[in-house]
């Protein structure tokens, strides 16, 4: 069998490996590369080192900013993010009337893309925050925070609130009715059964907030822009910034994108021991 | 599944036909363009030029405040833009890898003030195509109406009465005073300050007060100026208070605010007065509900209280010089060369350009009946004309970067907002001066 | 009669969660409705005869931004980009799976490692390289699309063939079938389950995509979200009536497939999600 098909090997696997190269391996290595050079146009590189990468970090405060900014935002939205939609995936697994409507419903804000919620919510935002204290989103950096957070939550919540259900679902029926003929109160049942019965999936909703949260881009783009001051730009904000926004810093914004990618990697690789170990435990 | 195939082929017949349509080999002039305001004027252009002479124009136009970054991206391409711009000396120092010596080209030679090109050692690299001027725009009726106020506080019979700060700033809060009587809902419009649309503070009111610094320390502005001091911060305070204070808008709602917001106060009459150039003239006109009639709109210099302002007046000059990309082929800058001298001289192009674009061309192929008629246009040639009144010079094509500008900006709202002392706001522009344009000069050097 | 009750506070409880969810939405509907200058100052008022605009902020905003274009462009993309990712990367992740050797093992672990690699790393080097190979239009694309999809798509495909036993291939085999013969009339029928998944979660993601073909193609050709983003700062000052309008037909199609293809979707994001 396998020499059989091997003789067809690069005929089903050619063109994805070539675009796969094209796309990602040599982007990729040579990204790593010119963050160690000068350049303006992939062509014109010249080495210095380690320089670009102290600069990323003194030439101003604002990569550290971002990296603050970020690390804050990802933990309030990692939690409530899950706290809510975990909420929301017991309530509709209960069998009440209309739950697929209302999952339909939640679930929706997930495919409107990044730049069109921004917009939808900075329109909200501003409205909300000029009735309220008679101020807009660039007064401070802490009402493009919770911007971002209410955002955030918006879009993802219906989508953790899926995985969450599948989870529940997961759960044999017999586990919960013999709690329940032993008097156990409802309480008791969601601690000591639905929640370690769904701790695979806490894993899974953990990990995929934290990733989006790391990266998201488009939604702060569009929400804040960095405003006031470039104090709400996140990492990939900060990043497109760097490379883009001025003459001779694309080795900067490149040191920066290979810092970045170190991050996200270590957080993915955290994320792969802590499944591993769980598996084995079972 | 056949169907779902057949609905196919009409979308993979769109893509083929709009692919195809790029990769063709027709002679093509790519141009990137600074002002967004006259992108629609441009497209129009466009097909203008292809019907005279089958060679495609292709437009880009970047966002406000995007220039820089669009330019980079796209002079990168295999396929760079042929014709773009530079804003003055410390653009040209930025793009100067790709400008091409422009002194042989016929529209060169229709320039009729030489000393107006952007040149370096005998060649001439760019070549300004407008000149354009700004300063505070009122609307006379309203101004009229409150003269006729019975009890206000000013002894100002005319426009003419008003020659300096003090004057100005008299009339201005004693009319807002009035606001109700006038029918207005402040003197100033908003003062927009929001990211990317806060240029007229940022670039173009700062440009007074440094237009008076450099005038004292004799600086010269063709190279770059690493160092400044902001010595008149507190004339720029002043005026800028004066728009704050005496707004149609809360001062803590200026981060949302746009340029169009403003000028649509003015064209609904809502407000009196909004600094601004005459490129402003086709927002006023194109809102609807517009009451503002053409005779009344004129303009007035912008006073910050300086000795000898009396004889000021509008601010006058031009950041908009076309280059040629020199890294194209001859054959390309060639083309790029010809499409220019069409626009500024062939009747159609002329026709554009004063109608449309309302351009005041520093070009001898212009008569005196084919300068733009609009009122903002004809206040600038006017204020020109004044005889022993100097007109203050575009200073800020020297301001090192974009991002010296924004970071000014962003700290200019912080202050309208009540978050940052004035202070502040001018430490970060002598601070920021300093840094970008050391980082201007390290990018200019490593080249 | 308590359940009745309980099922009722819930029932209710839940409508007003979906109210609040879809405020926004409805919110900007409301606002694309209303002329330009009366949207951030009161954007939570009906329109009245003063501030109501028609359709004007639409027609504006279509000629503005060129929408059907936009939208044109969008669809092309989207579509042909989804549809080369399932063909291609089912058939390497076959292989791959398949033929086990070093070769195999180390694609496998590339396209693996790619799924974690933030795209600001390769956005430069990436935009040049497919300005440098002419792939800078909405066919080329189509290939980067493929290259970058590639990693989250075999993963996904390599996983569910796994659990495919061997025996009907070789059985096909035996019975003197070519590969090709073996996996479109074998294999690819069996996939439909996982294909939908990974077609759904590339579809999210490249009709919604803003950074990458702003990068590549956006001097060019203008997908919908660029289209929505140039209206921000591109013409000298935005028009948010035109923004509001855009929004609302920019969400239109993304509720139309939703609601069309929905049991798919969410099924989709389940098998997606517990694999990834």
């Amino acid at each position: 069998m396998q020499k059989f098909l091997s003789r067809y090997y690069f005929v089903f696997t050619a063109i994805t490996i070539a675009a796969f190269c094209i796309a990602f391996v040599i982007p990729f290595l040579a990204g790593i590369y010119l963050s160690f050079t000068n350049f303006t146009t992939v062509t014109n590189a010249s080495w210095v080192g380690l320089e670009n990468y102290v600069k990323a970090f003194t030439t101003n405060a604002d990569f550290l900013n971002a990296l603050w900014f970020t690390v804050k935002f990802a933990v309030v939205s990692i939690i409530s993010i899950n706290i809510i939609s975990f909420a929301l995936a017991l309530l509709l697994t209960n069998n009440y009337r209309g739950t697929n409507a209302f999952r339909t419903v939640f679930f929706m804000p997930n495919l409107i893309g990044g730049i069109v919620l921004g917009y939808i919510w900075q329109l909200i935002i501003n409205g909300i925050l000029l009735h309220v204290a008679g101020v807009d989103l660039t007064y401070s950096a802490k009402y493009g925070f919770w911007g971002l957070v209410v955002l955030t939550n918006w879009q993802m919540v219906g989508y953790m609130m899926i995985i969450y259900i599948a989870g529940i679902q997961n759960i044999s029926p017999d586990l919960i009715e013999a709690a329940e003929i032993d008097g156990a109160s409802p309480r008791q049942i969601l601690f000591n059964i639905k929640i370690p019965q769904v701790m695979p999936s806490v894993t899974i909703c953990v990990f995929l907030t934290l990733a989006n949260s790391f990266k998201l881009f488009d939604q702060n783009l569009a929400l804040t822009n960095g405003a006031p001051n470039r104090e709400t730009a996140m990492l990939a904000l900060d990043i497109y910034n760097t490379f883009y926004g001025r003459m001779g810093y694309e080795g900067v914004g490149q040191a920066k994108a290979v810092i970045f990618f170190i991050l996200v990697a270590a957080i993915a690789f955290i994320q792969l021991a802590i499944t591993r170990k769980k598996e084995i435990e079972n | 599944m056949k169907k779902i195939l057949l609905a196919l082929i009409p979308l993979l017949v769109f893509g083929l036909i709009a692919c195809s349509k790029s990769s063709k080999n027709q002679k093509t002039v790519y141009l990137l363009n600074f002002k967004p305001e006259v992108a629609d004027v441009y497209n129009k252009i466009a097909k203008a030029y292809e019907a005279e002479t089958g060679v495609r124009l292709r437009v880009a136009t970047a966002a406000s405040g995007t220039y820089e970054q669009t330019f980079k991206a796209e002079a990168a391409k295999s396929n760079p833009p042929t014709i773009f711009q530079i804003n003055g000396p410390r653009g040209w120092a930025n793009a100067k890898d790709y400008t091409a010596d422009l002194k042989n080209t016929e529209l060169y030679s229709h320039l009729s003030d030489k000393s107006l090109a952007i040149s370096v050692n005998g060649n001439v690299y760019g070549i300004p195509y407008t000149i354009e001027g700004y300063g505070i725009i009122y609307n006379d009726a309203i101004v009229q109406k409150y003269f006729a106020l019975p009890n206000r506080a000013t002894r100002f019979n005319s426009m003419d009465d008003v020659n300096s700060f003090a004057e100005l700033k008299a009339l201005v809060e004693d009319m807002q005073r009035h606001k109700n009587d006038l029918g207005i809902k402040g003197v100033f419009a908003a003062t927009s300050l929001q990211p990317g649309e806060d240029w007229r503070w940022q670039t173009h009111l700062a440009n007074v007060p440094m237009f008076y610094e450099f005038r004292d320390n004799n600086v010269d502005l063709s190279q770059p100026v690493d160092k400044v001091t902001f010595k008149y911060s507190q004339n720029f305070k002043q005026i800028f208070d004066l728009y704050l204070n005496n707004s149609t808008t809360d001062p803590k709602l200026l981060g949302s605010k746009q340029v169009s917001d403003s000028m649509a106060e003015f064209a609904l009459g809502e407000a009196a007065m909004v600094q601004n150039g005459n490129w402003a003239w086709s927002q006023i006109n194109g809102i609807s509900g517009n009451v503002v009639k053409a005779e009344d709109i004129k303009f007035l210099p912008i006073y910050i209280g300086v000795n000898g302002e009396n004889k000021q007046g509008l601010c006058i000059g031009t950041e908009n010089y076309f280059s040629i990309n020199s890294q194209v082929s001859p054959e390309d800058q060639q083309l790029a060369a010809d499409f220019l001298l069409w626009l500024f001289s062939s009747p159609t192009g002329k026709k554009f350009v004063t109608n449309d674009l309302g351009f005041i061309t520093p070009f001898d192929t212009f008569s005196d009946d084919e300068k733009p008629t609009d009122p903002l246009a004809r206040e600038v040639i006017a204020w020109m004309a004044k005889p022993n009144i100097y007109s203050v010079s575009w200073v800020f094509v020297v301001f090192p970067s974009q991002v010296f500008k924004n970071d000014f900006g962003a700290a200019l709202l912080s202050y309208a907002q009540g978050q940052k002392t004035w202070d502040q706001v001018k430490s970060v522009f002598v601070t920021e001066w300093a840094v970008e344009a050391a980082h201007a000069d390290q990018a200019t050097a490593a080249k | 009669m308590n359940e009745k009750k309980k099922d009722l506070a819930f029932f209710v409880g839940m409508a007003l969660l979906s109210i609040i969810c879809l405020a926004p939405i409805a919110i900007v509907l409301i606002n694309s409705f209303k002329g330009q200058f009366f949207i951030s100052s009161s954007p939570f008022s009906l329109p009245d005869a003063k501030t109501f605009a028609g359709l004007s902020n639409y027609l504006g905003g279509v000629g503005k931004i060129g929408f059907w274009k936009a939208f044109g462009y969008s669809c092309f993309i989207t579509v042909f980009s989804v549809c080369a990712i399932v063909l291609l990367t089912s058939m390497t992740a076959w292989m791959i799976t398949r033929v086990k050797s070093k070769l195999s093992k180390g694609l496998y672990y590339a396209f693996v490692f790619s799924m974690i690699v933030p795209f600001q790393m390769v956005m430069f080097t990436m935009s040049k390289i497919a300005n440098m190979l002419n792939i800078d239009n909405p066919i080329g694309i189509i290939l980067i699309y493929v290259g970058f999809g590639s990693g989250l798509s075999i993963f996904l495909f390599s996983g569910f063939i796994k659990s495919i036993p061997v025996d009907i291939e070789e059985a096909a085999m035996i019975d003197g079938c070519s590969p090709i013969r073996i996996f479109f009339s074998v294999i690819f029928p069996i996939l439909k389950p996982i294909s939908i998944t990974v077609a759904i979660l590339n579809t999210m993601w490249i009709w919604n995509d803003y950074l990458l073909p702003n990068l590549v193609i956006g001097s060019n050709y203008r997908t919908i979200p660029i289209a929505i983003q140039y209206l921000q700062g591109g013409y000298g000052s935005r028009d948010m009536g035109a923004l509001m309008a855009m929004l609302i037909l920019a969400i239109i199609p993304v509720i139309i497939l939703y609601l069309v293809c929905q049991k798919y979707i969410i099924k989709g994001v389940m098998s997606g999600a517990v694999k990834g």
